[in-house]
């Protein structure tokens, strides 16, 4: 495990790639669906003030 | 007769059915895919005779690199689209992609900068091939600045349209920089001519990665495109109907 953790020498450049590259992924995720969120929201409120067909 | 189903397709109410419905079938594949990946490029690929374990990085940054050109070509290609034949929900593709495209440019910047420190003594040099990356991530901020720098949609998107079409000449640019310059960076050793230069154990794991990471934005775009369609949407019937199944 120790040497798992410690990637031949190499574990202060090779661990931050993945954690930066993996936090990236979990923002796109979080920002993509916060996104969709507030787009329902912003519609749903055009929806009551507007309340009329186009 | 083959236009019905296009203009059945490029409308709204059915883009946002549709990718709703596609988002899980991408998603998943794409966890599982970059899950295997990771188990197989950190724990089951052996070390490098070279670069020991330290071309690991490659698991992360190769994929990166990948997106960050493939994104770019999507939204090139749909901001084309949608200047051509005025298809708002092509601009609306195009807008999906930036902030994506513009996140793993970024990653694969750094995850660059952090592999060539042990194996070029260097985190940064201004090479043809890390120069024209970093162009490619001004590229992604320029646009959305300037998406944002309008109130009106219409005029945002075909503004930024603009910009996006013609910024895509970089992409090839990247692309064969390391053939046609002298540059530190590799030249490829995957999306090339003929067979690619590594043994299956590490080759398969980037290619999970790379088929994972594809579909991951798959996923990610249909996401960032259901909230760009809604919010273009002014025809309170659909989105009635949208909102309230």
């Amino acid at each position: 495990m120790k040497a798992f953790l410690d990637m031949g020498g190499y574990a202060a450049y090779v661990w931050p790639s993945y954690a930066l590259t993996l936090t990236v992924m979990v923002l796109n995720i979080v920002g993509a669906r916060r996104l969709l969120k507030r787009s329902r929201k912003d519609a749903l409120r055009r929806l009551m003030i507007g309340g009329t067909e186009s | 007769m083959a236009w019905t189903w296009f203009h059945r397709l490029a409308s709204p109410p059915h883009i946002y059915r549709i990718a709703g419905r596609l988002t899980p079938w991408l998603g998943w594949p794409a966890a599982v895919l970059i899950g295997g990946g990771l188990i197989g490029g950190l724990v089951l690929a052996p070390p490098d005779y070279q670069q020991g374990d330290g071309f690991r990085i490659i698991y992360v940054h190769a994929p990166s690199a990948w997106m960050s050109l493939m994104v770019y070509t999507t939204m090139a290609v749909a901001a084309a689209i949608g200047l051509i034949w005025r298809m708002k929900v092509a601009h609306a593709v195009a807008a999906s992609c930036a902030p994506i495209g513009a996140s793993f440019t970024f990653a694969a910047l750094v995850t660059g900068s952090l592999w060539g420190a042990p194996m070029w003594g260097t985190y940064w040099q201004w090479d043809p091939r890390l120069t024209s990356e970093l162009i490619l991530l001004f590229l992604y901020l320029g646009y959305m600045g300037l998406r944002s720098a309008f109130d009106d949609v219409q005029r945002a998107d075909r503004v930024s349209a603009v910009l996006a079409v013609v910024g895509v000449v970089n992409v090839p640019i990247i692309h064969y920089s390391v053939v046609w310059w002298n540059s530190l960076h590799q030249a490829p050793s995957v999306m090339r001519l003929g067979a690619p230069t590594m043994p299956p154990s590490m080759l398969v794991p980037l290619l999970m990665m790379l088929l994972g990471f594809t579909l991951f934005f798959g996923a990610l775009l249909l996401v960032r495109l259901r909230g760009e369609v809604l919010s273009r949407e002014r025809s309170a019937s659909w989105i009635r109907e949208a909102l309230h199944p």
